[in-house]
């Protein structure tokens, strides 16, 4: 049994070719089927999301027969000639498809690296490929030990850690100060579309409390009935501003609307619980000097921004890591998948030596008539036990073996012919 | 209890052995942490923290043994006052930690807790063989008891004070990534400052009230003046303190950044005042040299 991936990504394919191979979710169903005849026997699983198109196959024979057919199969189930994207396509057999897999899962061959949304997309790949019975054991054992290794990877070496998008960003960093929003005021002055998009964010994670000011009472209105919120007159901004926790800013105005005295004042009220006001403005809302008041954190655009590519860099701190996981669990996946060629052979000997055991055991009670039902009984464990004593060791040495072998047939004939099996077994 | 030569050569290797196990085990446990702060991998964190609990199942164990083998809790040597502390501090870290999600806060703690253990490793081997004086009654031992649980409140919101320094001035600096994003929130630390005053302040209270009843009980033995001794004075001071912290950050005063200022300001202070009457020979109440 032979493991190979046939795809195309955002790294080699432009959108336009993506698109016209993309499987739609309702189309998957009969493109798996359509796929498991183009291969002939074994699994296949498709992946398809915006990034990616890649199809996994195991079957009998060398990989890059796969391959082929896998080609054909894509040429054929999305009415696009083969010409027009072969260029594209990337080839990885056995070893290479699963360390690429878990490379996928994990986020490392993401667009933005490390993140998590392709691990849920994987998985529902494989439980699409499931529920049409697609996927075979070797599949289903692939899938899942890239999953457990995609989560060893995020939860161990922060490729996740610090988001990479603004609104993100500021999300975090309002948690990293009032650790949960729930219960939390959120002021948004203005009315950029990045302040909407900011204040979206902050109440997925829970901001309940929303107070929204502008220099147009109507607009307001119209912002506070779209976020369920309270609309704010301007001229009451510094007296509703002691209770707002975070503040998002992003005006118009030519310069700065709250400076130090509004936040010194509202600091006064609040008895020093921090406030997070965030200047997506420009040119800036806020005077920079508010930055130097004690609980007062305060991150314009450039900041989100520097914080952002900081996140980026650390993400890419930790591949190194990332790649250490991922190539020991390849090493582990590929070892038990090796170690699968072993398991007819062994079925065999079990059989065998127990065909023996049956045939000696009855010529031996059959001379002991006087012996009780229990005590054959007992005859008949300790027989059991002697052979799966005698074939334990052999067993787990053969796996191994043949794990470790380049060609494991030879380990296999060798064995075959010491316990006199038939070949093919 | 009543030992051969060789019986106490033998339970006084025992207990060296132990206590330098455990101090080790403390030693280790803070250079994960200090790796992890390096190169962050939550495992280095899970050892730590495993390494802190063994040495703190360690020292439990030679303090034991030193009051099995003298028949009298050894609360007088500077080594088994510094164990007890390293005890606390160390279960209240472990504590904190795990009942406030906060396992980020073991980068901060673990090296703080494995200075303690250095110094107390360092003094160890003038006192650990010794026999510790006996302490006047039960409510002495309260007092030591509870005074010590106190401190080692004080000393992990000490810590924390620090964990919340960091967190507020790298927010202020704009450098969010790496230790950062494995500390808890500001208002997480400040909820758990005041949680570790909320404890440490009417248990210090307790402690003085224990002490000030003996003290009234047993004039004789501290003599008549005994309210002016100056470490009854500094604690008293201490006690008032605490109490204006507890309080301000009770009715929403006092919080964040000044919050951790002051604790940790207040925690210098005692330190640095027990430190000085000792150098200065007035560290004592002398409440075992009649027994």
């Amino acid at each position: 049994m032979s493991l190979a991936v046939v795809g195309l990504s955002h790294h080699t394919s432009p959108v336009e070719i993506r698109e016209r191979l993309h499987f739609p979710p309702e189309a998957l169903s009969s493109a798996l089927i359509q796929a498991r005849r183009w291969l002939g026997d074994g699994g296949v699983v498709i992946l398809s999301t915006c990034n990616r198109v890649e199809v996994y196959a195991s079957r009998p024979g060398p990989p890059q027969e796969t391959a082929e057919r896998i080609r054909g199969f894509l040429a054929e189930s999305r009415s696009v000639a083969e010409a027009e994207f072969a260029s594209q396509l990337y080839v990885r057999g056995d070893r290479e498809a699963v360390g690429h897999l878990f490379r996928v899962a994990a986020g490392l061959d993401s667009m933005i690296l490390g993140e998590a949304q392709i691990l849920g997309q994987v998985n529902d790949a494989y439980l699409a490929a499931q529920t049409e019975q697609a996927a075979d054991k070797t599949l289903s054992a692939l899938f899942q030990r890239a999953a457990k290794v995609a989560k060893e990877v995020r939860n161990t070496s922060g490729i996740s850690a610090g988001k990479v998008s603004i609104g993100s960003v500021a999300a975090d960093l309002a948690l990293s100060i009032f650790g949960g929003l729930a219960g939390k005021t959120v002021m948004v002055v203005g009315s950029g579309k990045m302040g909407e998009l900011t204040l979206t964010r902050l109440m997925d994670r829970g901001a309940a409390r929303v107070l929204l000011v502008n220099r147009s009472l109507d607009k307001a209105e119209e912002l506070a009935a779209r976020f369920s919120g309270q609309p704010v007159e301007f001229d009451e901004l510094a007296s509703a501003l002691p209770s707002a926790d975070i503040v998002i800013s992003s005006t118009a105005a030519p310069g700065y609307v709250l400076g130090p005295a509004h936040f010194q004042r509202a600091l006064r009220t609040r008895h020093g619980e921090p406030m997070f006001v965030i200047d997506i403005a420009v040119p800036r809302d806020v005077d920079p000097a508010v930055n130097a008041l004690d609980d007062v954190y305060l991150y314009d655009v450039d900041d989100l921004r520097e914080v952002t590519e900081a996140n980026i860099e650390e993400r890419r701190k930790a591949i190194a890591y990332c790649v250490e996981v991922i190539d020991a669990g390849v090493d582990q996946f590929w070892e038990w998948l090796q170690g699968l060629a072993a398991e007819p052979t062994i079925v065999s000997m079990s059989r065998e030596l127990n065909t023996i055991r049956e045939r000696e055991l009855a010529k031996t009670l059959a001379s002991l008539p006087e012996l009780s039902d229990k005590d054959r009984q007992e005859v008949d464990y300790l027989t059991k036990r002697i052979v799966n004593a005698i074939l334990q060791r052999p067993m787990t040495q053969l796996k191994r073996e043949v794990a470790a072998e380049e060609d494991p047939h030879t380990v296999l004939h060798l064995v075959k012919r010491l316990f006199g099996l038939k070949e093919g077994t | 209890m009543i030992l051969t030569r060789q019986a106490f050569i033998l339970v006084t290797i025992a207990t060296y052995i132990l206590f330098y196990l455990a101090s080790g085990a403390y030693a280790a446990a803070a250079a994960c942490a200090l790796v992890h702060l390096a190169r962050p991998a939550p495992q280095l964190l899970t050892w730590a923290h495993g390494l802190a609990l063994a040495g703190s199942g360690g020292i439990a164990a030679a303090f034991t043994v030193r009051w099995v083998h003298w028949g009298q809790l050894p609360l007088t040597t500077l080594t088994d006052t510094l164990s007890l502390f390293t005890l606390l501090a160390a279960l209240t870290m472990v504590l904190t930690t795990w009942t406030q999600c906060a396992r980020g806060l073991l980068t901060f703690y673990l090296p703080a807790l494995g200075l303690v253990a250095l110094i107390n490793a360092a003094a160890a081997p003038a006192y650990l063989h010794t026999e510790p004086m006996r302490l006047q009654g039960v409510l002495l031992f309260a007092h030591v008891g509870s005074a010590f649980l106190a401190y080692a409140l004080f000393f992990v919101a000490c810590v924390t004070s620090a964990a919340y320094v960091f967190q507020a001035e790298h927010l202020k600096r704009r450098q969010t990534t790496g230790l950062f994003q494995r500390l808890p929130s500001l208002e997480d630390l400040d909820r758990i400052l005041y949680r570790l005053i909320g404890v440490g302040y009417p248990l210090f209270v307790a402690t003085l009230l224990l002490g000030l009843f003996w003290a009234w009980a047993d004039r004789e033995l501290l003599g008549p003046r005994w309210w002016l001794a100056p470490k009854i004075l500094t604690a008293l001071l201490m006690a008032l303190f605490y109490g204006v912290t507890f309080h301000g950050r009770r009715f929403g005063f006092l919080r964040g950044r000044k919050l951790a200022y002051v604790v940790a300001a207040g925690f210098a202070v005692l330190l640095g005042a027990y430190v000085l009457l000792a150098l200065l020979g007035l560290r004592t109440h002398n409440f075992w040299e009649s027994a």
